[in-house]
């Protein structure tokens, strides 16, 4: 038995984010917000666990009223605990850990797994910062787990080599995509998901917040030259190439 | 009584009490395990007209003309020898007596005596199919079954002629307990002719020769009878009611309500309706469904024959077992998917629906194998990768693409149309569907952009629904998934409620298929027309005028039918008529209208990759080129990119282009 807590996330569907043409600060009215790509990999990996070794998956993830569809999801993957820490934005690491640690804290964890970065803020630094809040080891950048008895072996790809490490429980593991293939909840899940209770809880932070004052995208100065006449055009881009190389 | 009387008569009780109970088996299987209903509806003209049509004319037959005339024959020598072996048998145990007689009794030797002979060699024929020129659609099904039933027809017919020459010849009258009376040469001239160059026989040596096949006739029919119910033979039985409870759309999805249903799609016997019971009961394994599926004309392992057959075996083991033993229904009914149907044949469909349209007992295989998908994707989340990133993009961004859907009618960008998600209050006649293919993928927003051109020029006032449109649920269907195909159908229903929406037309076989027949049952009814039926039109009503080809063009033409435009919905002059208004230069492919071969796309596969065998639309490729044709001509973006992919990975990128039917009309009216 394995006591699995999955740290998740929403974002919104960067497909369908455009900038503001003025502004260049991104248009976020009316994009559908998803599951993070890595927490998704996380949810699927926690609930392959429970599914191999029994236990429990609780989902937490910071966001609003808007997150229960986000959670409602990972109930359908097959989480059976969610929690909505409401009120935090989260673009401090430092305070981040430090709100889900004391969540974590709080709830029985044999093992705590997270994305090695977010799709979205890709600071990566999340991870190490609860482990290290927590005091228990970090498994980073985990491509497989397995379990035995109350010890977890993680393979890593590393740049260079392939390492497997090894610690007992409580650890942090952060995953990344080649970790699993997220599965298509059937559908019984889905409809008992939307059943579930879901806790609700407004963050408490003591700490410094890091803000935002700018978030835009960077103008590209494209020459926007279109040769037709492909013979023309070869001539015309070596040209350009040798000028601009200069 | 005598002797031979009584043992027919027992015989026959006892062949006759095993037909029957074989029957009360398998009805009580349907009756019995099914959880599910066929929702048929009465539609007694239409069924009267079936029956009469495929059963009586056996008119799906005659789609393979060799075995279509052959099985004919024999039904209809069958259907003769009704009367005759019941006045056969009455004569046989009450001799003296005779079931028919008068005109009737004429007529009915008459026939018989006429087919006995045809049947003779039918069956003749039907050796030489099968184990002489070994046409392939029979190799390895049952063998013995054909050898045994071909034996026991050809036996019947010969001894019911040796019987019948006694009887012209006055011997069998002088027998005591024979069947019979003399016989009139008038009204059996077979008969009468083998008598007339057979030698005379004496009384006792007709005696015997009488009672030896008298006894032959007897026995082969009563085993006959006892045979049937529990081989392929029982098509004798269930196919004239398969025809009869035939449902009026075939290949057709249902919806699932899951507010009350518990079991989605077919997981084990339970899933299949009385109706389905049937199906596998029809079948005989003749193989034109299989011989005729693209996904095994092309070395994969899908076998449209062998996944009702294979049913029916497990219908059958499990069924006797539920039924003498009885137990926990969630024990005795074992998944039947994985075992013995192959996940991957599953997989390898793609819904074109040339088994459906073969098969002579009007089985639904398409339904079914949509079915097993159903519970593979809604019950365990099973499905190849690429279905599951399919299901993903339409759940996110409501069309196949992982692309931002407010771009959706980018490609009408100065053309002037009218975008209901802009204008939501301008009048319009005509809502022109465009579908994701058309909308997204450069290839393909040519026919959108053909198709606006067309409309514009024939004045028609239309208008698209922009970003409002989305995915019509069909590749999700048919790949499984109805819980989303729900959603996406019932989202376009309220969209298409709110703008107001009565006609449409649509460029999109797909698109087409489940608006015009699958979105009224979420409680929409629409006027839908594909873009080849409404071009047609326009030429015809003179709204459009096409300027012909110059004579000394080299240009040469062919049409492959999308399937679900011709199989689905029998749309198969309409976009001929199309291209032959301009160009004189056309021939079909080999294989055309009801037989045409799928492009390998539907059923969701254009998102799959093929794996398994040759690529079905290489092969359909190859069948353009043999009429040596310089543009094939098709009406649905899911046949351009196949077809467009194939041209090109086959090096016919010089000598063959794809144009859909409006590009080529586009083209021509200015």
């Amino acid at each position: 038995m394995v006591d699995i807590i999955v740290l998740i996330k929403q974002m919104p569907d960067l497909e369908q984010v455009k900038p503001d043409p003025t502004t260049g600060e991104p248009q976020l009215k009316n994009v559908p917000l998803k599951l993070e790509n890595l927490s998704e990999n996380s949810v699927e990996e926690a609930v392959r666990l429970k599914e191999k070794y029994g236990g429990k998956v609780t989902a937490i993830i910071f966001g609003n009223e808007q997150s229960s569809a986000i959670l409602k999801k990972a109930y359908a993957m097959g989480a059976d605990e969610g929690h909505i820490i409401t009120g935090f934005k989260g673009n401090n690491p430092s305070l981040t850990a430090k709100v889900l640690g004391e969540k974590i804290r709080a709830l029985k964890h044999d093992i705590v797994i997270l994305g090695n970065q977010s799709a979205d803020s890709i600071s990566g630094l999340l991870a190490g910062k609860i482990a290290n809040h927590l005091g228990i080891p970090l498994l980073g950048n985990a491509n497989s787990i397995e379990v035995s008895g109350s010890t977890v072996k993680v393979k890593r790809a590393l740049e260079e080599n392939n390492q497997i490490i090894q610690a007992d429980f409580p650890v942090v593991i952060s995953v990344t995509q080649e970790i699993n293939e997220p599965r298509l909840p059937p559908v019984m899940q889905i409809m008992q998901a939307g059943r579930k209770p879901i806790n609700t809880e407004a963050a408490t932070l003591t700490g410094r917040e890091v803000k935002v004052l700018s978030n835009k995208a960077p103008k590209s100065e494209r020459k926007k030259m279109v040769f037709e006449d492909v013979d023309k055009g070869i001539a015309e881009i070596v040209k350009v190439i040798r000028e601009e190389s200069r | 009584m005598y002797v031979f009387s009584i043992i027919v008569l027992i015989g026959l009780l006892l062949s006759a009490g095993f037909f029957l109970y074989t029957i009360y088996r398998l009805l009580w299987n349907a009756v019995k395990i099914p959880e599910k209903k066929p929702g048929l509806k009465l539609q007694l003209g239409r069924r009267i007209y079936l029956v009469i049509r495929n059963v009586f004319l056996q008119a799906k037959l005659f789609k393979d003309l060799g075995g279509g005339i052959m099985h004919a024959l024999m039904f209809w020598a069958f259907i003769a020898f009704a009367s005759y072996s019941s006045d056969f048998f009455v004569s046989a145990i009450f001799p003296g007596t005779n079931l028919l007689s008068g005109t009737f009794e004429q007529v009915a030797f008459f026939t018989v005596d006429i087919f006995a002979i045809i049947a003779l060699l039918d069956v003749v024929y039907a050796f030489i199919r099968r184990w002489g020129i070994k046409i392939k659609r029979y190799q390895g099904y049952n063998g013995f079954e054909a050898w045994f039933i071909l034996s026991l027809v050809g036996i019947l017919m010969a001894t019911y002629y040796v019987l019948s020459v006694l009887r012209l010849d006055g011997v069998s009258a002088n027998i005591p307990g024979s069947i019979g009376e003399n016989l009139a040469a008038a009204n059996t001239p077979v008969s009468y002719a083998l008598a007339s160059v057979l030698p005379k026989v004496s009384a006792t040596t007709g005696y015997y020769i009488y009672w030896t096949a008298f006894t032959i006739h007897a026995a082969d029919f009563i085993i006959f009878l006892a045979y049937i119910p529990t081989s392929k033979h029982l098509h004798l039985f269930a196919a004239p009611f398969n025809v009869l409870f035939a449902k009026e759309d075939q290949a057709i999805l249902k919806p699932i309500d899951f507010e009350k249903e518990t079991r989605f799609g077919a997981t084990d016997i339970r899933d299949f309706d009385w109706k389905d019971y049937f199906d596998f009961y029809a079948c005989t394994e003749c193989g034109r469904c299989t011989a005729n599926c693209p996904a095994n004309l092309t070395g994969k392992t899908l076998s449209p024959r062998d996944i009702i057959w294979d049913i029916r075996e497990v219908v059958v083991a499990q069924g006797t077992e539920y039924r003498t033993r009885g137990g926990d229904r969630d024990q005795v009914f074992k998944t039947v998917i994985g075992e013995p149907i192959l996940e991957k044949d599953l997989w390898s469909c793609t819904t074109c629906m040339a088994c459906v349209e073969q098969c002579p007992v009007m089985i639904d295989h398409v339904s079914k194998i949509v079915d097993m998908r159903r519970s593979l994707v809604l019950n365990q989340g099973k499905a190849p990768r690429e279905v599951i990133d399919l299901t993903r993009n339409i759940e996110q961004y409501g069309s196949p693409y992982t692309i931002d859907p407010s771009t959706r009618a980018d490609w009408a960008a100065g053309l002037d149309v009218v975008d209901l998600s802009k204008t939501p209050d301008a009048q319009y006649d005509v809502l022109y569907w465009v579908g994701c293919v058309a909308s997204f993928d450069k290839r393909n927003q040519e026919i959108a952009k053909s198709v606006t051109k067309i409309l514009k020029k024939a004045g028609v006032n239309f208008a698209i629904l922009g970003s409002q449109e989305k995915c019509t649920g069909d590749p999700a269907r048919r790949t499984g998934n109805e819980y989303l195909a729900d959603m996406m159908i019932k989202g376009n229903v309220e969209t298409l409620k709110a703008n107001r929406v009565q006609k449409v037309i649509t460029s999109c076989a797909h698109c087409f298929n489940s608006l015009k027949n699958e979105y009224k049952d979420f409680g929409i009814e629409l006027e839908v027309h594909h873009h080849t039926e409404f071009i047609n039109r326009l030429i015809s009503d003179k709204k459009l005028s096409v300027k012909s080809l110059d004579s000394d063009t080299l240009e040469k033409y062919t049409y492959h039918d999308p399937c679900y435009v011709g199989r689905y919905n029998k749309l198969y002059e309409e976009p001929r008529d199309v291209v032959k208004s301009f160009a004189a230069n056309y021939e079909e492919m080999e294989m055309n209208k009801s037989k045409s071969l799928c492009c390998g796309a539907g059923g969701g596969r254009l998102w799959m990759e093929e794996k398994e065998g040759t690529l079905i639309s290489h092969k359909r490729i190859e069948q353009a080129d043999k009429v040596n044709a310089t543009t094939v001509v098709t009406a649905c973006p899911y046949c351009m990119t196949m077809l467009d992919d194939a041209r090109k990975t086959t090096g016919r990128e010089d000598k063959m282009k794809i144009q859909d039917v409006s590009e080529l009309i586009a083209g021509r009216i200015d």
